[in-house]
């Protein structure tokens, strides 16, 4: 769904409409599976409605749009987790044989053809996805070939500590980045904005993985004052969440930044003020809520960069999650457990967006579902 | 939108396992084992079934909770486990005499029957072991009594007891109790350690078992944590949260020996790196002057000096000083430009010639870099050379389907510490990693694995041995050296067969 601005008028252009009317309701709308929802009394009173017209009863169509952008949102995010889990399935079926990286390099070549055989690896490709395909769809994504534990259920049990690292990070973003962004958006120009610029810039540009080791080096190896790795209690969650959001902070910070210093020049804002607010409120209780729709849905689709770049602070922090799991399980042409943290990941991602979509549409009244 | 998160990362952090136990300080030892150490290596166990894996890091585990039947001791020879002897009866059959006395973790007594299940198990192909080829020239194991075993090979095996060193032994009663998954999750075994818990991916929690029958170990606890990031497990070291630490770079072990809590601990390995050459495809390669002037052109020592910084030792065949079969006449091959460019001028190539070399990335210590190195002092002697570097599971794959042409940079570590091991796999025409035929050579690698005479077996290594330095059939480099980074309060060395033994370990 891409964020619509005011006056757009393309969904209710006279090209997509199609007349249904209901016995005796002239005046009634009607969702059904191929037409586009209309409010038939707007064709009354004619086409080539203008921006600002708002449509007679817009609840019921909303709700008749809605439904219908639901589900195809739905059939959306399903296709692409299917496409996604077959485009992974060729790729790394293509590029590696697992029995050589699990058999022990002397094993003999009847052994290795042995373990082929058992595997089903000599059965042509498109076979085994369709092998793949059906045991999927039951929940069952094989044996790991390396740990010989069912996959989903390595990957679920992993995930909790992703989700904690991932959300920390998020936490952590937010927490630097509106601040300084709302702080150097009110203060342009002047040395606090700078030097944020200079950080975001910063927080952009640094390896994950040169960051990670250098918080260790200072802060656990020359301070002492926190643990280097692994996962504990809270002073173990706090380095790796500084490494991974250090880059979603940036982000965000810059794009409110940017976002604030675009709607403090807007008329509403100059009204509020002559109006005789005090500036603060000016900016906490009017621009920031516009300012942030966007951080939101940024925020959204950060959430899915994040699960991917927790796999280098899941590697340096020895943190037990799903990112270094899956990167090991590359390594080794892990078929069946790739294929299952693959799943996993992309179904939480095309959630996340889909409900960061919803919350969207939801929070800001001039967007419309197409 | 802030709280929210906030109140999320709370309740996840509170199903947080723990690396934050605190340390014990290593009280002296009265009565019974005390104090806790940590051993971080690069990765975590996959199963706590010594027969459903083929890999050290897994198997450095389990070697605390399990006992084989023969081990190797700190010169890798091999004595006594939970076997007391072993002999054989006549060329087939080998008879054992296993240890009374002994106890698993549940109380439980170990016999004969533990034997031949957990053999049986492995060899057994619907059990799928990883580890059935190590085991598969064994008939069959028979029950003689409780406390004796006859074991029975398909033809004369001379390494049985090499490859029984690397078995360790299963408690029948209690994995046909509990099956393999449970018994995979929940070992029980006779070592000097039991199994607590695992955490995947962070920790294994093993405590000491202090009805072991060699006695009572001196540690109380051992953690094994798996920290993928090399330096992270430095940093961890130095911090004093690790006590033992594996693959550490040569260029850190400055750093690691002149801190105040640290040091470092090298033992030669059992793997030695060296560069192949596809030699049954024709081309240069297939000359033997060519493979003996390649040789001649590269100045090994200089690269275990300066890519290694001396933590190599130069060899002159696939065998090290502690594989039986050595040879210590055969010398390596001196550097010397000018003998490797006139030989090359008699193979036909006085104005040099190309070559291409296929090397891995990351899989062994500064493999790429040592690629590099070779491919500059060639072109010194007019062999160019287009290096391609490839990631490990790809270069595998290459290699078994025998896509291989030119050169080859690999790595060879055989624990059974025989030539065998070494010398059948990767020389012996048609097998699996092998690019060389050699028809005299394989008469005697053929006959050497199929007596039991030890003289006699020896003979014939040595004989293949010189065969292989003086036909070049490598670039021979170096065997590796280990280096682990130990804390300083302490007492453990590091051992050829990378083993994570901490019954050898003591608390200062």
């Amino acid at each position: 769904m891409s964020g619509r601005g005011p006056a757009d008028k393309s969904s209710f252009g006279p090209a997509r409409i199609v007349l249904e009317a209901s016995a005796g309701h002239p005046g009634v709308k009607r969702c059904t599976r191929r037409r586009t929802c209309v409010d038939l009394t707007l064709f009354q009173r004619g086409l080539g409605s203008g921006p600002g017209q708002i449509p007679a009863d817009p609840g019921e169509k909303g709700s008749c749009l809605l439904k219908r952008y639901l589900w195809r949102r739905l059939g959306h995010s399903i296709l692409v987790i299917l496409g996604v889990s077959a485009v992974v399935f060729f790729v790394i079926h293509l590029t590696g044989d697992p029995a050589a990286l699990l058999l022990p390099m002397d094993a003999s070549p009847e052994e290795v053809a042995r373990f082929r055989e058992a595997m089903g690896f000599n059965d042509p490709l498109y076979r085994q996805y369709w092998y793949f395909l059906k045991k999927a769809l039951r929940g069952d994504f094989g044996l790991s070939l390396r740990h010989q534990q069912p996959s989903l259920a390595m990957v679920v049990e992993r995930m909790p500590a992703t989700l904690e690292l991932t959300l920390a990070a998020l936490l952590v973003a937010l927490l630097v980045a509106i601040p300084l962004g709302v702080a150097s958006a009110s203060r342009r120009y002047s040395l606090l904005d700078n030097v944020a610029s200079v950080l975001g810039l910063l927080g952009q540009s640094m390896p994950v993985y040169w960051q990670g080791i250098m918080l260790i080096l200072i802060f656990s190896v020359s301070l002492r004052w926190l643990p280097a790795s692994g996962r504990g209690g809270f002073d173990h969650l706090i380095l790796p969440a500084i490494t991974l959001g250090t880059y979603s902070a940036a982000t965000v910070m810059r794009l409110l930044r940017s976002g604030l210093l675009e709607i403090l020049k807007q008329d509403y804002v100059r009204t509020a003020r002559s109006k005789g607010l005090n500036e603060r409120v000016v900016i906490y209780k009017h621009a920031l809520r516009n300012a942030l729709l966007p951080v939101l849905t940024v925020v959204g689709l950060q959430f899915g960069s994040l699960l991917g770049g927790a796999v280098i602070t899941e590697t340096v922090f020895a943190w037990p999650g799903v990112g270094r799991l899956i990167f090991q399980a590359i390594n080794n042409r892990d078929f069946p457990l790739v294929q299952a943290a693959v799943f996993i990941l992309a179904l939480i991602i095309v959630t996340v967006n889909f409900l960061t979509d919803i919350l969207y549409t939801y929070l800001d009244p001039r967007v419309r579902y197409s | 939108m802030v709280l929210v998160l906030a109140l999320l990362v709370v309740a996840l952090a509170g199903c947080g396992g723990g690396s934050g136990e605190k340390k014990e300080s290593g009280t002296p030892a009265k009565s019974g084992p005390s104090g806790q150490v940590v051993v971080a290596q690069g990765v975590d166990a996959t199963t706590m079934d010594p027969a459903m894996h083929a890999e050290t890091p897994t198997g450095n585990i389990q070697r605390n909770i399990f006992d084989p039947l023969i081990q190797r001791n700190r010169e890798m020879k091999l004595e006594p486990g939970l076997a007391l002897s072993w002999k054989t009866l006549d060329d087939r059959t080998w008879e054992i005499v296993l240890r009374q006395g002994v106890k698993f973790h549940d109380g439980t007594p170990f016999t004969a029957k533990d034997v031949k299940f957990t053999l049986e198990r492995i060899i057994n192909p619907d059990q799928k072991s990883p580890r059935r080829s190590n085991l598969e020239a064994i008939e069959k194991v028979e029950i003689v009594d409780d406390y004796k075993v006859k074991i029975t090979t398909k033809a004369p095996y001379p390494i049985l007891p090499a490859r029984l060193a690397d078995e360790l032994i299963v408690p029948a009663d209690y994995v046909k109790k509990v099956g393999d998954a449970e018994f995979a999750k929940k070992p029980i075994g006779t070592g000097p350690y039991k199994f607590v818990k695992w955490v995947k991916d962070d920790q294994v929690v093993l405590e000491a078992n202090t009805e072991y029958w060699r006695g009572a170990p001196a540690i109380k606890t051992v953690i094994f944590r798996p920290i993928p990031e090399t330096s992270t497990r430095i940093a961890e070291l130095q911090t004093g949260a690790v006590d033992i630490i594996v693959n550490v770079p040569p260029d850190q072990v400055q750093t690691l020996e002149s801190g105040a809590n640290t040091r470092v601990s090298t033992a030669p390995s059992a793997r030695v790196i060296f560069i192949g050459f596809v030699t049954n495809k024709g081309g240069p390669l297939a000359n033997p002057k060519v493979r003996q002037a390649i040789n001649y052109a590269v100045d090994v020592d200089s690269i275990i000096k300066n890519i290694l910084k001396g933590n190599g030792y130069r060899v002159a065949s696939p065998l090290t000083t502690a594989h039986f079969g050595y040879d210590p006449t055969v010398k390596p091959y001196p550097y010397d430009p000018a003998k490797a460019k006139a030989l090359l001028k008699e193979a036909g190539y006085p104005d040099g010639l190309e070559l291409t070399m296929d090397s891995p990335n990351g899989r062994y210590l500064m493999d790429k870099e040592i690629a590099e190195a070779v491919v500059g002092q060639l072109a010194q002697v007019g062999i160019k050379v287009k290096l391609n570097v490839l990631e490990w599971g790809v270069y595998v794959k290459k290699i078994m389907a025998k896509e291989l042409t030119g050169m080859y940079l690999l790595g060879w570590g055989n624990t059974t510490f025989d030539a065998d091991g070494t010398l059948y796999p990767l020389l012996r025409s048609g097998q699996r990693f092998s690019y060389y035929e050699n028809p005299k050579l394989d008469k005697l690698l053929d006959e050497a694995r199929s007596i039991i005479d030890e003289k006699k077996r020896l003979a014939d290594y040595q004989e293949a041995v010189k065969i292989i330095n003086q036909d070049a059939a490598w670039l021979f480099l170096h065997q590796q050296r280990d280096i682990y980074g130990v804390s300083k309060r302490l007492d453990w060395e590091a051992r050829p067969d990378e083993l994570l033994w901490m019954y050898e370990a003591k608390l200062k």
